[in-house]
């Protein structure tokens, strides 16, 4: 089945450079130029992963992210032309998964692409238990008491890596690696903010995690299983 | 022993002295720091001298003026009474030696007994150098021989009819010693008609002398108060000028600290303090007001930077990814436009890193550059910078060697700064390096971690040291650029450093290389006084290879394996080169 991508940027030429790039690996671009008619085409096009500019005519796309976050997990990228702090952390914490600074090489971007809509190859069927949390793997659900947690694929990727070792601490970088994909040191901020909105859906109480640990000056640990 | 009292005694002098000296000095600060005891003092000063003028004015005639209003008193009440005992002679006849005798001792008598006297005692005596059978009369016979000395009676006799005055001290009664201020009038009388006598009256002047004690005790009294009355006046005085002066003063100071806002208070009111205090607070208001505009232009200035990087962004990302399609096609294309699909493609990235530095520039200007520390040992971080120079020290020919300290160089820093500042050093180090050396050396104190960056090749002028950290300053304008760069890399590094509350320090000779020295703190904040090693190298020639580790590109050579202890090459190193050229950026 073709993958397809919802480009959000009201920069005509990028937009269908982006395109142009995306072809190339064989990718379906939908284009969509403001802010208000995006939530409209993801409901039509269902794609499978946004790339979202976060500077946008009509609604900005942190509102448009919160939006398609809200009814859907879907993997959203954002492109952003301010690598400052606030902005990245605001967009990250408004749903996004990852981020791509402009400006960025197409083959950074396809890599970033490629990172989110990678499936997990089918290990088989798989259950992990973490404090009170039941993850099942195949399934793709996570639940407490029988009662399902909707996670996004990529808070769910992030909770099977942490549950897979409950032995061994991760370090923010191993963390990028293993759910991102970034090869070279990215941005920690990404783990943080994602741990953040992990524990926010998991946690009883997100203050005191029982979940996901930090272990403080290396990284996190899943919980202890009671 | 007398020797020991001597040294003691030399001794308690000098700490005298010294301590004397303090105090002087002590109290000579005093006087200059403070305008109000200068004033209170000088006010003072007049205020004794003139007191004392007037009051010894004032006392002086009010002595004459008692004494000789008492005096006058005196020789008026002497006269009248030896005009009495002349006439108490005349009409008394004496026919014997024991009649004069009787008559003498009534009238002494009568004379202690008359009203209108005020004389203390009286002396009835026979004419200086007549013999007589009668006895002297004296009311005090003790008084007589001490206070009618004989030039006063010879004085008296000569005076003949006239009265004599003699001041004189009466000893008081007792054995108290004091005496009294008196005067002694002296005249002469004829007792008989052949034998004259002299009279002599003794007043005493306490009374008055009292009076005038009195009189001076209220003067002194009055002379205190006043005294008091003008220092208290003047201080208060002086403290109402300058209280307002000081005021003004902490304000200004606050000022000058940058307190914009601060104004000086009393500024309601029309007396000249209250116009000090606007004029004071306009000044403050315009130079307020200049800095803000200033500011303004400033930050309008900074967020165009900023505005126009990002703004470039969008479209260099659509430039770069058409580029990056086109470059990959260029197997299709003719030499040339291959040829310019490359070009493209390598401008695209000088300029890409060119916006990024500007960017990243025009953040440290805003103020908004955050540090993101964490604690990390400077030996990985330089191991791994060094790794990644590995390439293009192959390629330019250039030997890299690194020296560690055993001890661990752990310190909190931003790791992506750090490793920023790092590579710009190594990497411009090989690119000025000529095909020789370059070492980089980690050492380490409890303080503090630094890593130098040295050289071998083209070196710095001190001119080009100095500037060596400006924007878009290039060592050599000429040199043909033979990789990119944007010309802010060591304004950036800098920045960086500045931001860890560390140093970035460069040295450089023309043709003996250049060195850069990197402090850090190990607790993130803390200033750095001492780096942990010197920046300027007493050695111009590369240091022989043994110990480091690793060496990047390495000549062939023995291989090395001792590791070798920084802490003395530190020490040994630099403090020779009294004529380096070393310039050290705070």
């Amino acid at each position: 089945m073709k993958v397809r991508v919802l480009v959000v940027d009201d920069d005509t030429a990028l937009a269908e450079m982006i395109g142009i790039v995306l072809k190339g690996e064989g990718i379906e671009a939908v284009f969509c130029a403001d802010g208000d008619s995006a939530l409209g085409m993801f409901r039509t096009h269902q794609p499978d992963l946004v790339l979202l500019d976060l500077m946008l005519p009509g609604k900005d796309g942190v509102q448009v992210c919160r939006e398609i976050r809200a009814e859907s997990g879907v993997p959203i990228i954002m492109l952003t032309a301010k690598s400052d702090t606030l902005d990245v952390v605001v967009g990250l914490e408004s749903g996004a998964d990852d981020y791509v600074s402009k400006p960025f090489k197409p083959k950074e971007l396809v890599a970033r692409i490629k990172a989110r809509l990678r499936r997990s190859e089918d290990p088989g069927p798989e259950r992990l238990v973490v404090g009170d949390v039941e993850i099942d793997v195949t399934g793709h659900t996570v639940t407490r008491g029988g009662e399902r947690i909707a996670l996004t694929p990529l808070e769910f990727d992030l909770l099977v890596a942490l549950a897979r070792k409950p032995w061994q601490v991760f370090t923010r970088e191993v963390l990028l690696e293993r759910v991102w994909g970034y090869r070279h040191s990215a941005d920690t901020r990404l783990v943080n903010v994602h741990v953040q909105r992990l524990r926010s859906k998991i946690e009883r109480d997100p203050e005191n995690p029982e979940i996901v640990l930090t272990v403080r000056g290396v990284g996190y640990k899943a919980g202890t299983t009671r | 022993m007398p020797h020991g009292l001597v040294t003691r005694l030399r001794r308690v002098i000098s700490r005298a002295r010294v301590v004397a000296v303090r105090s002087t000095r002590r109290g000579a600060a005093q006087w200059r720091a403070s305008l109000q005891l200068r004033v209170v003092t000088t006010a003072l000063a007049i205020g004794l001298a003139a007191i004392t003028v007037l009051g010894l004015y004032l006392s002086t005639s009010v002595r004459d003026g008692i004494y000789d209003q008492r005096l006058a008193a005196i020789d008026r009440e002497a006269a009248a009474l030896t005009d009495q005992v002349a006439q108490n002679f005349s009409e008394t006849a004496t026919a014997s030696d024991g009649d004069l005798q009787q008559l003498l001792l009534d009238t002494i008598t009568t004379l202690g007994a008359t009203s209108g006297s005020t004389a203390d005692e009286y002396f009835l005596l026979h004419e200086l150098g007549s013999s007589s059978q009668v006895a002297d009369f004296a009311s005090r016979a003790d008084l007589k021989d001490l206070l009618i000395t004989s030039e006063l009676r010879a004085a008296n006799v000569a005076s003949d009819e006239d009265q004599v005055l003699q001041a004189v001290g009466i000893p008081a009664a007792g054995d108290s010693g004091a005496v009294f201020p008196g005067v002694i009038v002296g005249s002469t009388v004829q007792a008989t008609p052949d034998a004259r006598y002299e009279i002599y009256y003794l007043y005493s002047l306490e009374p008055e002398q009292e009076t005038l004690s009195f009189v001076h005790r209220v003067l002194l009294a009055g002379g205190f108060g006043m005294l008091a009355l003008l220092g208290v006046v003047t201080w208060t005085m002086a403290r109402q000028t300058v209280t307002p002066v000081t005021r003004a003063a902490t304000v200004a100071e606050r000022l000058a600290e940058g307190h914009l806002s601060e104004r000086m208070p009393g500024a309601r009111g029309t007396d000249e303090m209250a116009s000090l205090a606007r004029s004071f607070n306009e000044m403050a208001e315009s130079l307020q007001d200049q800095i803000r505009r200033m500011e303004e232009l400033s930050a309008m200035q900074r967020r165009f930077v900023s505005d126009v990087s990002h703004e470039l962004r969008t479209p260099l990302t659509t430039i770069r990814m058409a580029s990056e399609i086109i470059h990959e096609s260029r197997h299709q294309m003719d030499e040339d436009a291959a040829r310019s699909a490359e070009l493209l493609l390598g401008q695209i990235d000088r300029f890409e890193s060119l916006l990024s530095d500007l960017l990243e520039i025009s953040r440290f200007d805003a103020g908004a550059a955050v540090l993101d520390a964490e604690r990390r040992d400077l030996r990985d971080l330089v191991m791994s910078v060094v790794e990644q120079a590995a390439p293009l020290a192959e390629k330019k020919d250039v030997r890299v060697s690194v020296r560690l300290p055993d001890a661990d160089a752990a310190a909190d820093f931003d790791p992506r700064r750090i490793e920023r500042i790092l590579r710009n050093l190594v990497v411009n180090a090989i690119e000025h390096a000529e095909e020789r050396p370059v070492e980089v050396t980690v050492a380490e104190n409890d303080r503090a971690v630094a890593v130098v960056v040295r050289d071998y090749g083209v070196g710095m002028t001190k001119q080009e040291v100095e500037h060596v950290f400006d924007r878009f300053w290039r060592a050599d304008p000429a040199r043909a650029r033979t990789t990119g760069g944007s010309g802010l890399g060591l304004a950036i590094a800098l920045e960086d450093a500045h931001l860890h509350a560390g140093r970035l320090d460069a040295w450089g000779r023309p043709g003996q290389g250049a060195s850069f020295r990197l402090t850090l703190p190990r607790s993130a904040g803390v200033q750095v006084e001492e780096p942990p090693v010197t920046l300027a190298p007493a050695s111009h020639e590369p240091g022989v290879l043994t110990g480091q580790i690793p060496v990047v590109n390495q000549a062939a050579g023995p291989t090395p394996t001792a590791i070798p202890d920084l802490s003395e090459p530190c020490d040994a190193e630099g403090r020779a080169t009294p004529a380096a050229t070393d310039v050290e950026v705070h």
